[in-house]
């Protein structure tokens, strides 16, 4: 990055720091903090999915993990900390369970293998954990918003940055590679598989932060709630429409996706599926670089002038 | 029967054929000569329609192909044996050869076709319920022209039939190539094999690079000087 | 104690014949067009609900509307075909299946919400004068409606070998799944031949989903469940057989029912996938499988 880049997203940074600070009314954080969570789940998805060029269909897998085991440590009495990082820990085994026996062979293996977890985690979950799981009064009592609102900051930057660096390093380009020509890359040495391993686990970690994000914000919820395969579609959706395989698409897709949803809650509230399916299929059939791909092309058009 | 007229072709952004033009009178033998890559098989797949050219026309009988879909092609009564035959070795042998009288007015004679092919190719006859799969290479290619037979096609194209086979499988292949063209069946053969090639048929076009080369009667691209050196030895 | 495994075995092969019916029309059009439509549960979805408005509404037999489910399942295939996967046709594998993937499973999930919208979420079943029919064998109960349901799976799959071992155009089928450009130097046409494997799968779908309707339940969001038994059937019987598929169907049918006797309800899905990651590690050409899949 250039120093005019470095100086906007520090600028930026700064001002998402400032914003629980500078804004009193209770919704606009709650809805700044739905925007980080998409952000996150996003960019993680986007990591295995767009970076990878490995299809995961079963993202919620992790997500729900993640806000599961969190949960469950921190309402035991363990600090938020240590119970994020168990709830991403988790979330990588559960990937590496499927991703392990799957990479070896074509992607669509990954692809069913994703989708079994997931949704096999959902209906279990549903069968074992039916109630509600609420906030105790006493942390009722204590519950702050703003807390909240930096742990979400904090892992979609870690997600971001995360991204960028694997980008911008030799792992990253093979992983890159892998995703073009994976036997070329084998050919010259790069390990398909340790490749594809890393972007997994990576991906299902922040995947995981992002889950255990969600099980600290909300009051209450049903446990099963977090492995629907809403949750995938959405983080899908949000990088393809965005510009999948780039660092600011999914950010991109995560803003363009909340603003959206709101605008039609006012109007169509669950017609909210249909919708964003609709786009979601005529940007995978007609604009697969997604927004940023318009941009571009806009861009390259005005530079020939 | 068979014109081309300079086509160009690409495959994404990379030209593999600069304004080829060849032309292949009814009842001859043309092959098709050129070295590894040269373009031989590319310029195949533009008269099938497996690739569209960028430039160019090809006529049947003074019908432009054109756009033609690369079945329709078929329908017209070009035949393809493409390079390794391709069966399918999941079915038998019996089936490959039905498969190759699929188009509507080959099926109306399917079964004199198949009298005629296993006429020709005997073997196939005693193996027919065979699965493909289990054919030895040599037989793998008598089944893949005598499946290109079936569709009773007014011009047949091989893409290196030889490829592959045993010396002496490579002398008896040639010699029912031969002995189909003597059928009434017109053949344009492409061969890496130089020689046996342009023993076997009365014109011949060489291909370098993309672009057609040179051009003669088999005997006298024999003894052209740079025919010699380059492809003879 | 035997008695309750040998029940359960029973319900597990009758179930078994559905889940493998289903895997096989998915597997027909993984075979031919190497899409991988995720939204085929849907398909068998619309096939229960059409059998079962047609019961409700003007009191069709479910068994005599099965033709109805086809024609309606063919339709509705054709029209997404042509909507959406036919775009796919001239791209390459490795994008052609991510692509699939996506739309399928985008889909899927536009299906299930309309269904939702229109049909409610509640689940519902067709009830016939020979609903409660059961004749029992050894102390085994076999409800008569799900004995059916099986017959007319196994008839429809052998129905459906058939038509590929015998016919011309089955015989075009089986090429085009080996190799489809070897096919359309036959002369045959790739894009009827994709459209006509699409359709069949959904039609496969819709007649599981009709027999599902009267034996079982259904539900706007029954679909991914279904899609996710098929995917593994497939993977577990082998791509490429029919017959190892829908053997593979019989055998989680057969493995679910008995594990959810030994190990509970609750546990009864987490079996598809451990034996979907087995077949993964052990034998990824699937029981049946002819070739790489």
């Amino acid at each position: 990055m250039n120093r005019i880049q470095i100086v906007v997203v520090l600028l930026l940074i700064a001002i998402l720091l400032a914003v629980p600070m500078a804004i009193k009314s209770e919704s606009t954080i709650n809805l700044a903090v739905y925007v980080l969570l998409f952000v996150s789940l996003a960019s993680s998805w986007n990591i295995l999915g767009g970076l990878s060029g490995q299809t995961n269909l079963g993202h919620a897998a992790f997500f729900g993990a993640g806000t599961l085991v969190t949960r469950t440590l921190w309402l035991s009495g363990w600090n938020i900390f240590p119970s994020l990082l168990a709830g991403g820990l988790v979330a990588v085994a559960l990937a590496l369970l499927v991703g392990i026996p799957a990479f070896r062979l074509r992607g669509v293996y990954f692809a069913i293998g994703t989708l079994a977890l997931s949704q096999i985690l959902y209906i279990t979950v549903g069968n074992t954990l039916p109630m509600i799981s609420s906030l105790p009064a006493q942390d009722l009592a204590v519950y702050q918003l703003a807390p909240r609102y930096y742990l979400f900051l904090g892992v979609a930057l870690l997600t971001i940055g995360a991204g960028y660096v694997l980008v911008n390093s030799r792992l990253g380009l093979g992983i890159m590679a892998v995703r073009e020509e994976e036997d070329a890359a084998e050919s010259l040495g790069v390990s398909a598989l340790k490749h594809k391993l890393l972007a997994l686990s990576i991906s299902a970690f922040f995947g995981g932060l992002a889950g255990g994000g969600f099980a600290f914000y909300h009051v209450g919820y049903y446990p099963q709630l977090t492995f629907g395969p809403e949750w995938t579609f959405d983080s899908m959706m949000m990088a393809y429409i965005g510009g999948v395989g780039t660092i600011v698409g999914p950010i991109i897709g995560a803003v363009f996706f909340v603003i959206l949803r709101e605008l039609l809650a006012l109007n169509l509230a669950e017609f909210h599926v249909i919708v964003f399916g609709t786009l979601f299929i005529l940007v995978v059939l007609f604009l697969p670089d997604g927004m940023i791909g318009v941009l571009e092309k806009v861009r390259k058009a005005f530079a020939r002038r | 029967m068979l014109k081309i007229e300079a086509i160009d072709a690409y495959y994404g952004d990379l030209q593999a054929l600069w304004g080829i033009s060849m032309q292949v009178n009814e009842g001859e033998l043309v092959a098709l000569v050129g070295p590894n890559g040269a373009g031989k098989t590319t310029t195949l797949r533009v008269i099938t329609g497996l690739l569209k050219p960028a430039s160019g026309s090809i006529y049947l009988d003074n019908h432009h192909l054109g756009k033609e879909s690369a079945h329709k092609i078929v329908e017209l009564g070009i035949s393809m044996v493409p390079e390794g035959g391709k069966i399918f070795t999941a079915m038998s042998v019996l089936e490959n050869l039905e498969l190759g009288a699929f188009v509507a007015e080959a099926r109306k004679v399917k079964d004199q076709t198949l009298k005629w092919v296993f006429e020709i190719f005997p073997r196939l006859s005693e193996r027919k319920d065979q699965r493909a799969g289990t054919l030895s290479g040599g037989e793998r290619q008598m089944l893949a022209i005598g499946r290109a037979l079936m569709s009773k096609p007014k011009l047949l194209l091989l893409d290196e039939p030889s490829f592959g086979l045993a010396p002496i499988l490579v002398e008896q292949m040639f010699e029912m190539i031969k002995e189909i063209n003597r059928q009434a069946v017109t053949v344009l053969l492409v061969e890496q094999n130089v020689r046996a090639a342009l023993e076997l048929a009365q014109r011949a076009y060489v291909i370098e690079n993309g672009r057609i080369v040179g051009q003669g009667t088999g005997d006298d691209l024999i003894s052209f000087e740079s025919v010699r050196s380059a492809y003879l030895g | 104690m035997l008695e309750a495994y040998a029940q359960n075995l029973v319900y597990g092969i009758l179930v078994g014949a559905l889940y493998g019916l289903t895997a096989v029309g998915l597997s027909l059009v993984f075979g031919v067009t190497k899409f991988l439509n995720v939204s085929h549960g849907e398909f068998l979805m619309f096939g229960g609900y059409a059998s079962f408005w047609l019961f409700n509404l003007w009191k069709v037999d479910p068994f005599l509307s099965l033709p109805a489910a086809i024609v309606f399942l063919l339709a509705i295939g054709a029209l997404f075909y042509k909507l959406l996967f036919g775009r796919m046709v001239k791209l390459a594998e490795g994008v052609k299946i991510q692509n699939t993937l996506l739309i399928g499973f985008g889909l899927s999930l536009i299906l299930q919400n309309l269904a939702l919208r229109f049909w409610t979420a509640d689940t519902r079943s067709i009830t016939t004068f020979y609903s409660g029919a059961v004749f029992a064998f050894a102390g085994v109960r076999f409800p008569l409606v799900r004995v059916a349901s099986m017959v007319i799976a196994l008839v429809v799959i052998v129905a459906l070998q058939l038509f590929l071992r015998r016919t011309y155009t089955g015989k075009a089928l089986r090429a085009t799944v080996e190799n489809w450009e070897a096919a359309t130097l036959m002369g045959i046409d790739i894009q009827r031949v994709y459209l006509l494997s699409f359709v069949m799968g959904a039609a496969l779908a819709g007649v599981a989903g009709a027999l599902v309707s009267v034996g079982y339940t259904i539900d706007p969001a029954m679909g991914m469940g279904w899609t996710l038994k098929s995917l593994v059937v497939m993977v577990l019987g082998g791509l490429g057989s029919i017959t190892g598929t829908f053997i593979g169907g019989l055998v989680l049918g057969i493995t679910e029912s008995v594990t959810g006797l030994a190990l509970g309800f609750t546990y009864r899905e987490v079996v598809g996938l451990v034996l979907f990651i087995l077949v993964l590690i052990f034998r990824p050409q699937g029981l049946f499988g002819t070739k790489e899949g």
